[in-house]
């Protein structure tokens, strides 16, 4: 049987292996990633059958579970852990082409230590050591945010880096407080003694990690970094960043507040950040000219919405929200990817400037509207039955509460499709400006239609066969709200 | 404004930590203090120090929790400096820094001769310091730095040096390597990543501790070219 | 026991953390900024070490003079600060990176010229 520890311990040697590749071959070089992360992807994937029974608990240096660091490669980390494969795979590949600019050599290595970071995030069963692989994560993004070393990449990197490093300080300060009142930091054996401490100091380390861990998933009062961070970064970077590396934190929120410390008493708190940050988001995004400044304002939106299904505390609502993690990854994913190229083309990022896009790049427009629909909701695509399950979730919990709060959300809903649908306007249903010079540079090759046409057949394909995941869906749930049963398979009997 | 908003926060956070430190005592004290947190006689710190000595023959009980209990983050903290030369070397690529060597004065004789007289003296500080730090207090991160603050002193004493930077992407890279293939050999041999697969020896001898030792080497020459890439990424030209 | 013998040390170290907190959030001087968050660091990095404090306690190492595991403090916050000064620096040297870029840019470490992106 394959070990979970590989999936962090192979890209983390191929990615040391990089410079060496290098050195022999430069072209060879930029398959690094895409080969790491196939690797990756194949072996969750052959994992996760497994997993869905029961987690896989992985011991290092021989010794068992709370004594030293651990892996639980359960049912969430698995599919979590594909997901990230599988975008960091799709973007590598269309990565090849398209960094042109810059340290190419650092760029591979940087962009496979994002996504071990984001991986290690989601595997690990240690505080301390998901407190490192999220730097791993964090650090990797502030550098490829700023990776062209343009005025505003350099800027948005500096504002990320100052809020995220007082971020994991934080995060730092709260374990270290967890650390000083049970004497663990194995998450299953801190969940089995925070039950006999009562008092602020649990309450007040909770919140420190909160705090620190809400910078990098942008809850709505630490989210300034994050529209400067993703729209100046390189495309395929922004890619990442939304699908994969702002879950990581969710992720991390979601374990710190379910498993080790099962507070539900702060559940109807972080519903209505959530559904703040779903409005914050949107009403922004609303009033964006700029097209990546937009998609990462509607990025804050999503999450915002993630939040609030999490924070429902149901089998159904957190299965809607790993399923809207899922959809909102693919979808936005695929709208960055797409916009990289037609930037490219056009040499601008305005919104107004992709008129006639839809004759000019039919492909990348065709997949652009696949993803702007998912997003939207529009039901033959995935975000559809992602968003429909938390609806559905939020109706079961018969809260007027939640129910309240949802209803505003919707209003959040309604404001992206008007925003979605004036790009889809723009592409298909505005004239070209007469003249235009044709550029054939900016012609996307066949390593960017790959990925960009896969990501809008998969969109398709889950959004008419929810089942190919719907069956992981719930063990996953599972997996954070079934505190006792986690803790024994940790621990053991 | 910005400064009434932010005397608000802090207000808040020290309340916070007020109210941590009110009530019952707290950390490694506390503990010792009142047994009520301590399942079965044992806080995983106090374990390590008991038993520690005899599972990894490793005297330094801090390098034992580091590179073995603890030691996948210290794979993830070892990638975490690669991260940051990396980044560095990306951020700044195309960069020229300084004036030019022809430009600078040139370093007297005295200056440039000392120089390279310590040089070889503060290599073997390093290389001590990393190789003993299953033994003493010091090790692979700390061996790295001094390491790196010899190449400083070459980079600032005689000016014209400049470092081989393939030579350090080579041992950044291998040593690098060298420290995941040493934990995939123990998952490899008894199934457990990092597992202690050598022998580990007599405790306070230099041959002991297991495969100890051999990371704590990877670590040492893997900071040491790390930290000299970045003051030669900071001083030259970043390609 | 006496509040100051126990308490003095974390006391210590959270007003660093403060006062870290404090220069990083108002000060305009990208320098000033990082040195900030670097106190924040230093401050949280004792706070680790602190909690693994025993009175009378020495170094988790052991001699052939002394052997008494039962007068050590504790390894762990140690080894947890050995990682988190790591990444202190990893940060550091990435923030002064960037505040080079920054400065070669705009000809300014003052945040509040920085016009490109609203700060």
């Amino acid at each position: 049987m394959v070990s979970p520890i590989l999936l962090i311990a192979v890209p983390l040697a191929l990615a040391f292996l990089t410079p060496m590749v290098g050195l022999a071959s430069k072209s060879a070089r930029r398959y690094m990633p895409a080969i790491a992360m196939l690797f990756n992807f194949i072996v969750a994937m052959s994992l996760l059958p497994k997993a869905l029974e029961a987690p896989i608990i992985v011991r290092t240096a021989g010794w068992a579970p709370p004594l030293s660091i651990h892996l639980v490669a359960g049912p969430l980390g698995l599919l979590l852990s594909s997901l990230v494969a599988l975008i960091g795979l799709l973007v590598a590949i269309y990565g090849i082409d398209y960094i042109r600019e810059g340290a190419r050599a650092r760029y591979d290595v940087l962009y496979t230590l994002l996504l071990v970071g984001a991986t290690g995030v989601v595997l690990t069963g240690d505080l301390f050591n998901l407190f490192v692989f999220f730097e791993v994560l964090c650090i990797s993004s502030y550098a490829l945010v700023a990776y062209r070393g343009d005025s505003a990449g350099v800027e948005a990197g500096m504002k990320y880096l100052i809020q995220g490093a007082i971020g994991s300080s934080l995060v730092l300060i709260g374990i270290g407080l967890l650390y000083g009142t049970v004497g663990t930091l194995s998450m299953a054996d801190i969940a089995s003694s925070v039950g006999s401490v009562a008092g602020s100091r649990l309450f007040i380390s909770l919140a420190f990690m909160i705090a620190g861990f809400g910078v990098e998933a942008a809850i709505f009062p630490l989210n300034a970094w994050l529209p400067d961070a993703h729209s100046s970064a390189p495309s395929s970077i922004s890619a990442v960043l939304s699908g994969v590396a702002i879950k990581a934190g969710l992720y991390a929120i979601a374990r710190v507040v379910y498993t080790v410390y099962g507070a539900s008493s702060i559940l109807p708190f972080l519903a209505v950040l959530g559904v703040v940050t779903l409005l914050v988001g949107e009403m922004c995004a609303f009033a964006q000219e700029d097209i990546k400044r937009l998609l990462a304002f509607s990025s804050i939106g999503q999450m915002g919405l993630i939040l609030f299904a999490l924070a429902l505390s149901s089998a159904t609502g957190i299965s809607g929200a790993v399923f809207l993690i899922i959809s909102h990854g693919l979808a936005k994913a695929l709208l960055f990817l797409a916009t990289g190229y037609m930037i490219y083309r056009t040499g601008s990022r305005d919104i107004s400037s992709l008129a006639g896009m839809g004759k000019r790049m039919p492909i990348m427009s065709l997949c652009f509207t696949v993803g702007a629909f998912s997003l939207m909701g529009l039901p033959p695509f995935v975000g559809f039955a992602s968003k429909f399950t938390i609806v559905r979730a939020v109706l079961g919990t018969g809260s007027t509460f939640f129910i309240t709060l949802l209803a505003i959300g919707l209003i959040g809903t309604v404001i992206e499709g008007a925003y979605f649908l004036r790009i889809v306007q723009w592409l298909y249903f505005k004239p070209a400006p007469e003249a235009m010079p044709e550029q054939t540079e900016g012609r996307a090759p066949l390593t960017a239609l790959v990925p960009v046409g896969l990501l809008a057949v998969l969109i398709v394909t889950i959004g008419l066969l929810p089942g190919i995941v719907g069956r992981a869906l719930g063990p996953a749930a599972d997996d954070l709200l079934d505190r006792a049963a986690y803790i024994q398979h940790v621990m053991g009997d | 404004m910005r400064k009434q908003i932010s005397l608000l926060l802090l207000l808040i956070v020290a309340a916070g930590f007020a109210l941590c430190l009110a009530g019952a005592p707290f950390g490694a004290e506390g503990a010792r203090e009142s047994r009520r947190l301590v399942k079965d006689n044992v806080n995983y710190g106090r374990r390590y120090v008991s038993k520690g000595l005899d599972e990894n023959r490793c005297a330094n009980i801090v390098t034992s929790v580091v590179l073995n209990y603890r030691g996948f983050d210290t794979l993830g903290e070892v990638t975490i400096l690669f991260i940051a030369a990396l980044g560095l070397g990306a951020v700044l690529y195309g960069r020229r820094a300084g004036a030019s060597p022809d430009e600078a004065q040139r370093p007297s004789l005295i200056l440039s001769t000392g120089c390279r007289l310590l040089f070889p003296l503060i290599m073997l500080v390093g290389i001590y310091i990393f190789i003993h730090g299953h033994l003493s207090p010091g090790g692979g991160f700390q061996g790295g730095a001094v390491i790196a603050s010899g190449f400083l002193l070459i980079c600032l004493g005689c000016r014209k040096k400049k470092l081989n930077s393939v030579a350090l992407g080579a041992a950044e890279s291998l040593s690098g390597l060298a420290f995941v293939l040493l934990a995939l050999i123990g998952l490899a041999v008894g199934g457990s990543f990092l597992l202690n697969f050598l022998p580990t020896g007599k405790v306070y001898a230099l041959f002991s501790g297991g495969i100890i030792p051999l990371i704590y080497i990877a670590i040492g020459v893997k900071v040491g070219s790390e930290l000299s890439g970045i003051i030669d990424n900071l001083s030259g030209e970043v390609r | 026991m006496n509040f100051l013998t126990s308490y003095i040390h974390y006391v210590g170290c959270f007003a660093l953390v403060l006062i870290g907190l404090y220069v990083a959030l108002v000060k305009s001087n990208l320098i000033k900024v990082i040195i900030g968050i670097n106190l924040i660091d230093t401050g949280v990095n004792l706070f680790l070490v602190a909690t693994g404090y025993l009175g009378g306690g020495t170094a988790p190492i052991f001699s052939k003079a002394a052997e008494q595991s039962q007068e050590m403090v504790d390894p762990v916050p140690q080894a947890l600060v050995l990682t988190a000064i790591v990444i202190g620096v990893s940060v550091l040297a990435l923030a002064l990176a960037l505040a080079i870029k920054v400065y070669d840019h705009n000809g300014t470490l003052d945040l509040r010229k920085l016009k490109g992106l609203k700060w």
